[in-house]
């Protein structure tokens, strides 16, 4: 065993290129997060379970994405479009076949089941695609690197960003300026009394549930060119994706992609200065949220459950 | 609510059996096996204790569990060589960190409750991983003997697996004392309704953390007597995977029935340990989830729960839940 | 006498399946005995028959029944493509090739599923043992090589590892009943740190190092490796546990213009450094070193390995004698994979134990050591090797090989291109160095 301080106190100085560099790293990672934390909300909000097996519906879009290029030869951008479809209409079978049955007990029952669905649906994968990882490449007009000025950047980095931030404000707008979004607003916000006036019907909460899971899938799709696409890929970032929705507040939409960047830039700041503290960074924020502020920095008030 | 179950005659009927049960298991599965089963009976008991008599689900009884089997592996090999020793510190350990995790979950439920015990149970995994001069990092810790009880020695795997057992039914029983006593009266109050609780004048807060550290303490007890029988601890012990498997023998067994966990966790490690020697054995998982799933489906009551329900139910009647007036239900759903 | 009382009294196979599943071992011989549970209930029958056992010692067959090998692997897991189906299979060979018998007793291999838990290994290690195995092998997965190490010294029968990685094995935690038989961290590192380093382009390094034990030893060994070379870290950055984005780490490696990349973690962080080292352009401005690394890994992702040099304890074309090894279990597994260097190690280790067992006409391991201390040997897998009596290493040449890209590889499968046969002497650590505490 070697110490390893030395390496780390290499780094004590940084300058401000370096450290700018490092926001663009926390801004993919936050990008990541704010989608996924977006869809739990979002399903949350209208169906008032967590779901579990939304890192595996994350899984599943990559795998899509890779099965798409090794049998159609299905480009990026396209498995960016046909994966969330795809992953949709799973998410629509498993909430109009398995979750509704259980709208009517305690919503901890949702969570073991999407809990149970994590189990058979990472198992078959992997007896389907093995246990080890996939081959997914970077698309190749989004490869190379691009001079910001201050440093060369992944030019593909940059496109997660763009993407990202594009579609949480697409998903911010929906919701915030639309009909269909005052519908899912209200339902969101004040389930009792949109249910009372009859707004409430199965096909939004299918559709929400559906649309919600698509999201992950999109995530999976975005991150495939960058990680190990393996059965398994999901299982990390869940844990992280429900510490930030406990810290913006379950069911807040803006609470959910402002924490999901936020929390990115600060967990890669954050191993920048102290990389020990890179994995329990979040959850730190998330017991200091909760002592403080219980019902998350977003959140209006306690809902119980 | 299933006090009926563990109460009185038929309590002692149940109870005596699956002791009977716990006598001859050595001598029917391999016995180190045995002693696995008996210690995830425990931690199942431990979990019944938070979920089915407060409602509170936890999903990071692995802390507790794996946290004590860190500790008692550490006070072996560094210390007196001691059970001892090494229980009491493994169970002080569990004590105390149930009392912090707990000052911070209890003051959520339901939903968030379960995500936030989540969370907080992550934070220990990769401390352990982390810190590998004290825990071994991912290759854990290994120890060479079970250490002495009084002098006696405890490498026999069939003496080991009796005082296991000792133990145990000892915890089930206090358990059992637990949730029959003013306390559990309380408890069951507080999850029928944590308001009404609330009005006449209870600290709803204050006995849920108690019935967290309780739990937790049970918990990391039954992760010590794992980590000791095995002669080692690791990262599975302290992994988000062993809470839920926690999580899945309760309800398998039936939530609140103190009982039925046992019968959950023999069956649940059964199935698991059998399933995997056989040819379908890297389809485990899928089988697990599989009927996880469908008891959730459709026996929420948990194998122990359905056959009270069906058998030994006083007298079947239909009641009107008020909240949804368009359903007419036999008996309110187990509340979780 | 296992499970025959049971085949009387239930009689139906499935119940007996079940049963056998169960282990239960039956002392009763007695005649009248016999056709008094005949009358009773099938459950009246399983309590008496448990009861009058009691005191009955468990797999009372060492003696005389079949000899049982323990391949206790990972069967569907993250390792099972470098192990896995083809470890067990592997061994089978190695006792079908043996002629299936020993000392006149016929040989078992068993496939045991550790799904990489050290507990559940050590559980199936330690009934395994009780039932008649006189050898477990493979271990791939650090942790569980150790939990098996610890029950093979209470037990007192021998462990040959070839999967687990941890140089542990040979240094705090050697054990007279523990061979660490493949390759381990230090061998890797030091013949690919060694190798490299020697070049002129090869002397300042940049380590991504994964923050626990298997990282903090990687760096450890690569950085003395490569010393006595002139070489050496200008910088390592310890990633944190479970990290998937290495982009700033990468980029800090790529402006300090070190001319090594060393990525000493391994599985899916290797994948993820390595995708992301290609978006960034690392792989054509840096020489890459990867600390471990599989066949298997480079089947399923070849892409994404291209191009990196690392070591291997084996490789399936690197002679003749090889390859037709190779060929053999390529058309006993089907489906056209190639043995990985642990499934060969597998085949390797067994025959040589065979050997051992026969010369010393029995199976107790304390003889078993006593012969194979010190031995020296060569086979298809295992060239200059010897059974090193001071920690029990087994050592033996060690290949420095560069991951050819598709567009350069003759037949599929042959991805390793060897740029340096390492001598034992040099790819593993010296018995000067040991810290091996030996006990026995």
């Amino acid at each position: 065993m070697i110490d390893a301080s030395p390496f780390m106190l290499a780094q004590a100085s940084f300058g401000w290129d370096y450290i700018l560099t490092q926001l663009f790293n926390g801004l993919v990672r936050g990008g990541f997060y704010a989608l996924l934390a977006l869809g739990l909300s979002i399903i949350f909000g209208m169906l008032r379970i967590v779901n579990f097996a939304h890192g595996t519906m994350y899984m599943l879009g990559a795998f899509v994405a890779y099965y798409g290029a090794q049998l159609i030869h299905l480009p990026f951008f396209a498995a960016l479009i046909v994966a969330p479809v795809a992953v949709g209409a799973f998410g629509l079978l498993v909430e109009t076949t398995l979750l509704r049955r259980l709208y009517d007990v305690d919503p901890l029952y949702n969570l073991l089941l999407t809990f149970a669905l994590v189990l058979v649906i990472e198992d078959l994968m992997r007896l389907l695609a093995g246990p080890l990882g996939s081959p997914y490449e970077t698309p190749a007009v989004l490869s190379g690197a691009t001079n910001l000025g201050f440093t060369l950047y992944p030019t593909y980095q940059l496109f997660v960003i763009v993407v990202c931030i594009a579609v949480c404000a697409i998903v911010y707008l929906i919701i915030e300026r639309t009909a269909l979004g005052a519908r899912i607003r209200a339902a969101t916000e004040k389930p009792e009394l949109t249910r009372a006036f009859g707004i409430n019907t199965r096909r939004l909460i299918s559709g929400v549930f559906a649309f919600g899971v698509a999201l992950a899938a999109f995530a999976g799709v975005l991150n495939a060119p960058s990680t190990n696409v393996s059965p398994t890929m999901g299982d990390a970032i869940i844990i992280n994706t429900f510490a930030i929705v406990v810290i913006g507040g379950m069911g807040s939409i803006l609470g959910s992609i402002v924490t999901g960047f936020a929390l990115g830039i600060i967990a890669t700041i954050g191993a920048v200065y102290y990389p020990p503290i890179s994995n329990t960074l979040i959850f730190i924020v998330m017991v200091l949220v909760i002592l403080f502020r219980p019902a998350g920095l977003f959140g209006t008030a306690e809902r119980t459950t | 609510m299933s006090l009926s179950l563990i109460q009185g005659r038929r309590g002692l009927l149940v109870g005596g059996m699956l002791f009977a049960a716990g006598l001859v298991l050595p001598y029917v599965v391999y016995p180190v096996f045995a002693i696995n089963l008996v210690c995830f009976a425990l931690a199942a008991v431990s979990f019944d204790l938070l979920l089915g008599f407060t409602g509170l689900l936890s999903f990071g009884q692995a802390m507790f569990w794996g946290g004590a089997g860190y500790v008692a592996t550490i006070l072996i090999k560094g210390g007196t060589g001691s059970f001892v020793v090494a229980v009491l510190g493994a169970v002080a350990y569990a004590l105390v960190l149930a009392l912090a995790v707990g000052f911070v979950a209890v003051r959520r439920s339901g939903i968030y409750f379960a995500m936030i015990t989540l969370a907080i149970a992550e934070i220990q995994y990769f401390l352990a991983f982390q810190l590998a001069d004290l825990t071994g990092g991912e290759n854990g810790i290994q120890i060479v003997s079970r250490g002495t009880l009084f002098g006696l020695s405890l490498e026999d795997d069939k003496v080991y697996y009796y005082l296991v057992l000792v133990v145990a039914v000892l915890s089930v029983a206090f358990a059992v004392r637990v949730v029959s006593s003013p306390f559990g009266a309380v408890l069951a109050a507080m999850r029928e309704n944590e308001v009404r609780a609330r009005s006449v004048g209870y600290r709803t807060e204050s006995f849920r953390l108690a019935a967290f550290v309780m739990s937790g303490a049970l918990a990391g007890l039954a992760g010590s007597l794992f980590a000791i029988g095995n002669r080692l601890a690791g990262l599975d012990g302290v992994d988000w995977h062993t809470s839920g498997a926690i999580v899945m023998m309760t309800i398998l067994g039936g939530i609140g029935t103190i009982f039925g966990p046992i019968v959950g966790a023999a069956l649940f490690e059964s199935l698991d340990y059998f399933v995997s020697k056989t040819p379908i054995g890297d389809k485990t998982n899928i089988v697990m989830g599989t009927v996880f799933a469908i008891v959730i489906l459709v026996a929420r009551r948990g194998i122990v729960g359905e056959i009270l329900h069906r058998f030994f139910a006083p007298r079947k009647r239909l009641v009107e839940d008020e909240d949804q007036p368009d359903r007419l239900i036999v008996d309110p759903e187990p509340s979780v | 006498m296992k499970g025959s009382l049971l085949r009387q009294v239930a009689g139906r196979r499935g119940i007996l399946e079940w049963f056998d599943e169960f282990e239960i071992h039956f002392s009763v011989t007695h005649e009248g005995e016999r056709v008094k549970l005949f009358r009773l209930s099938t459950a009246g029958a399983v309590i008496v028959a448990v009861l009058s056992s009691l005191g009955a010692p468990q797999g009372g067959n060492a003696q005389s029944g079949p000899i049982h090998i323990a391949v206790i692997t990972d069967m569907s897991g993250i390792y099972s493509a470098i192990a896995g189906r083809g470890a067990v299979e592997a061994t089978k060979m190695a006792v079908e090739d043996f002629g299936g018998s020993v000392l006149g007793r016929q040989i078992v291999v068993d496939a045991i599923d550790h799904r990489n838990n050290g507990p559940e290994a050590a559980t199936k290690a330690r009934e395994a043992f009780d039932n008649g195995a006189e050898l477990a092998m493979d271990e791939t997965n650090s942790a569980v090589a150790l939990a098996v190490d610890a029950v093979a010294k209470e037990k007192h029968k021998l462990e040959i590892v070839t999967g687990g990685a941890t140089s542990a094995l040979t240094g705090a935690s050697c054990s007279k009943y523990t061979y660490h038989y493949a390759y381990d961290t230090y061998a890797l590192a030091a013949s690919t740190g060694r190798n490299i380093a020697r070049q002129p382009n090869g002397k300042t390094w940049y380590g991504i190092v994964p923050n626990y034990a298997f990282g903090t030893q990687m760096l450890a060994d690569f950085t003395a490796a490569i010393k006595p070379e002139g070489a050496s870290f200008i910088h390592a950055d310890m990633v944190p546990v479970a990290n998937a984005d290495f982009s700033s780490y990468l980029l800090a490696a790529k402006n300090s213009g070190a001319q090594v990349l060393g990525v000493l973690n391994a599985g899916a962080d290797t994948v993820n450094t390595m995708k992301q080292a290609k978006q960034f352009g690392l792989d054509k401005s840096m020489k890459i070193a990867v600390g471990l690394l599989f066949l298997s890994d480079v089947d399923a992702l070849p892409d994404v390995f291209a191009g990196s040099r690392i070591t291997t304890s084996w490789y399936w074309n690197e002679d003749a004698a090889a390859r037709a090894w190779a060929d053999r279990f390529t058309k006993r597994l089907g489906g056209g994979l190639r043995p990985t260097s642990i499934q060969a190690a597998d085949y390797s280790a067994t025959w040589q134990w065979l050997q051992a067992v026969k010369a010393v006409g029995s199976v107790d391991a304390d003889k078993v050591v006593a012969y194979l201390d010190g031995r020296q040997f060569n086979d298809f897998y295992a060239h200059a090797a010897e059974w090193r009596a001071r920690d029990h290493r087994v050592t033996h040449e060690m290949y420095v090989v560069d991951v050819l890209p598709k567009e350069q590889i003759k037949e599929p499968h042959a991805w390793f291109k060897i740029v340096q046969v390492m001598p034992p002497s040099r790819a593993f650590r010296p018995e000067s160095q040991s810290v091996c505490v030996k006990t026995w």
